[in-house]
């Protein structure tokens, strides 16, 4: 065979075999697990205006796509998100449709990487989005949804950081910290530089504090962070953020689920866009997060039409390396008939039954008594 | 990962000082008696493997998972720009990443020449540092006797690591500029820095302890 006809471009790859049927397994049992909250499955486009994704995204990484022109002349992108495409389709198709909207999707983004980088150019994602809700039960609705999706896979080792966009956006108000340099500070704080990010914050608060502060980000853990944290900030925006991210704790601490879940308030990094609760995923045997998320106020706006979000996405690429097929809990359907709750009081009680509901893998749908639609 | 965590050191320069780091935070092995060519070793409380690498390879195994954390010198992990975290300075290995030059380039603007050639074992820092400063250069990139390419011609300048400034001197080279000071850093692994809390903030704090 000539040589040519073997080459291939870097990046791509192929799954085939045992592979291929545990990718397909990972997948179903995934969807499977969204449906059974409710969440309807979208399948979306591969190409789409390069202009979608620069309002999504922002320019600097959808620029990072591949892109081309068609006939007319119009610029086109190979999808790089699929949040974008799900808000602009949700924005202009369902802006009447009663909320909270629940949308999940499976397939492959493209991203341009350099050459010799050996990154993957291809990846598959798996996630959902929450539309149209700004209250807490929407964030814990979506921490059980991944808590479930990881526990189906049999990955019972899993840990799922939370953390708050406020937090780092009210430290960097409060220190007039902006452009250049805030972008320098949340790459110290993501890097857990802690003599950078002492050497950064030097001079902009009391020697006492910063050296707290460096403490505090450095490693995350429980409740007891909050506590750290709480002295340590006296803009209104980062408290805020604290307060949020307590109930949030305290209410998967009395789901019996935190376990699961750790505070890590050093997480800063990821997308620009997130607004309030931030989440990323970890799992053994993976040397990177296999996911992450995060609500998401303001995207939707930038689609005309102002709707609150939150959302997550795993990659499942990096899933079926460390899926073990014979480990994976079914979540066929029991039955056809969905349980509606109603999240008007005691948020405790609608997902204890939601959780025990889920365990007989039944469906649900939870009801929020008064939408925001902000 | 396994029970014990593992380390990536690298050989050669600061494998010295950070195996007495390490011991001094009780994280000792012994080495000889065979054990010399061994790359991989338990310390002796059963705690951690000390894996030893090519010094520009410790960003790529903690990076990848292979080993949880890693010892290498900030210029390692600014040219690899691998997203490990990296929580502590350990204060050893000190050097300076710098320009060089021969007798001749003192002084001399960048703007003299069109093109500057440079010749490193640093691609990745090297370009970054004079694109940001909107100096067009071409690159020739060494594994090794970086010092000799401004002496033979091959290039203009170089960019390379300095400790005494002995090596140099002896090829009548002089520093031009110091693009950073590089010190020996403890790196970790992003999901083991989360999935492993309590092991990774142990180790962070036995050798904050001890520097």
């Amino acid at each position: 065979m000539p040589r040519s006809l073997a080459r291939i471009p870097a990046g791509v790859r192929f799954v085939f075999g045992e592979s291929a049927r545990l990718h397909r397994a990972i997948e179903r049992t995934l969807l499977e697990v969204f449906e059974g909250w409710s969440y309807e499955e979208i399948i979306l486009p591969l190409i789409d205006f390069y202009d979608l994704f620069a309002r999504g995204m922002g320019e600097a990484r959808a620029a990072q796509s591949y892109r081309f022109t068609d006939r007319e002349g119009n610029l086109l992108s190979l999808r790089p998100d699929l949040t974008s495409l799900v808000a602009r389709t949700v924005a202009t198709r369902f802006s009447s449709a009663p909320l909270p909207i629940r949308v999940c999707y499976s397939g492959s983004v493209f991203r341009a990487e350099e050459s010799g980088t050996g990154e993957q150019r291809e990846i598959h994602q798996i996630g959902l989005e929450h539309i149209g809700s700004n209250r807490l039960e929407a964030d814990i609705e979506i921490l059980l949804v991944a808590i479930e999706s990881f526990w189906r896979l049999g990955l019972d080792a899993f840990t799922i950081t939370i953390s708050h966009a406020d937090f780092f956006a009210g430290l960097c108000e409060r220190l007039q910290v902006n452009g250049e340099s805030e972008t320098t500070m949340r790459q110290l704080m993501d890097g857990r530089n802690t003599p950078g990010l002492k050497r950064f914050l030097a001079g902009l608060a009391p020697d006492h504090d910063v050296e707290n502060f460096c403490e505090l980000v450095r490693l995350g853990g429980k409740q007891e962070i909050l506590e750290r944290a709480r002295p340590l900030v006296s803009n209104e925006k980062s408290s805020t953020a604290l307060s949020e991210l307590a109930s949030v704790f305290s209410l998967v601490t009395a789901l019996g689920m935190d376990r699961y879940v750790d505070i890590d308030l050093g997480d800063v990094g990821g997308l620009e866009y997130y607004t309030g609760l931030t989440m990323k995923f970890y799992a053994p045997g993976a040397g990177s997060a296999v996911g992450a998320g995060g609500r998401y106020d303001r995207l939707m706006a930038n689609f005309g039409c102002d709707r609150p979000a939150v959302g997550f996405s795993l990659n499942l690429d990096l899933l079926s390396e460390i899926v073990r097929m014979a480990a994976i809990r079914s979540a066929r359907h029991a039955r056809q008939e969905v349980a509606v709750l109603t999240a008007d009081g005691d948020l405790l009680a609608v997902f204890e039954q939601a959780k025990r509901t889920r365990l007989e893998n039944g469906r649900v749908e939870i009801r929020t008594a008064e939408v925001a639609a902000r | 990962m396994t029970e014990r965590v593992r380390i990536a050191l690298s050989k050669g320069r600061v494998e010295d000082e950070a195996l007495s780091l390490l011991a001094r935070a009780g994280i000792e092995i012994e080495r000889g008696n065979g054990n010399s060519r061994r790359l991989m070793l338990t310390d002796q409380a059963g705690q951690y493997d000390l894996l030893f690498v090519k010094s520009g390879d410790v960003p790529a195994y903690v990076r990848y998972g292979a080993a949880d954390a890693g010892i290498c010198g900030l210029d390692v992990l600014m040219e690899a720009a691998a997203p490990v975290h990296q929580p502590l300075d350990l204060r050893i290995g000190w050097c300076q990443i710098v320009v060089a030059g021969t007798k001749d380039a003192v002084g001399q603007s960048y703007n003299l020449l069109s093109t500057v050639r440079i010749a490193t074992k640093y691609p990745r820092l090297t370009s970054a540092y004079f694109q940001e400063r909107g100096v067009p250069i071409e690159l020739v990139t060494l594994t090794g006797s970086v010092e000799l390419a401004p002496v033979l011609g091959l290039s203009d300048r170089i960019v390379d690591l300095v400790q005494s400034g002995r090596t140099l001197k002896e090829n009548g080279l002089f520093v031009l500029d110091v693009i950073a000071e590089s010190t020996a850093r403890l790196i970790v692994n992003r999901a083991a820095y989360q999935l492993h809390r309590s092991r990774v903030a142990e180790l962070i704090h036995r050798l904050e302890e001890v520097l």
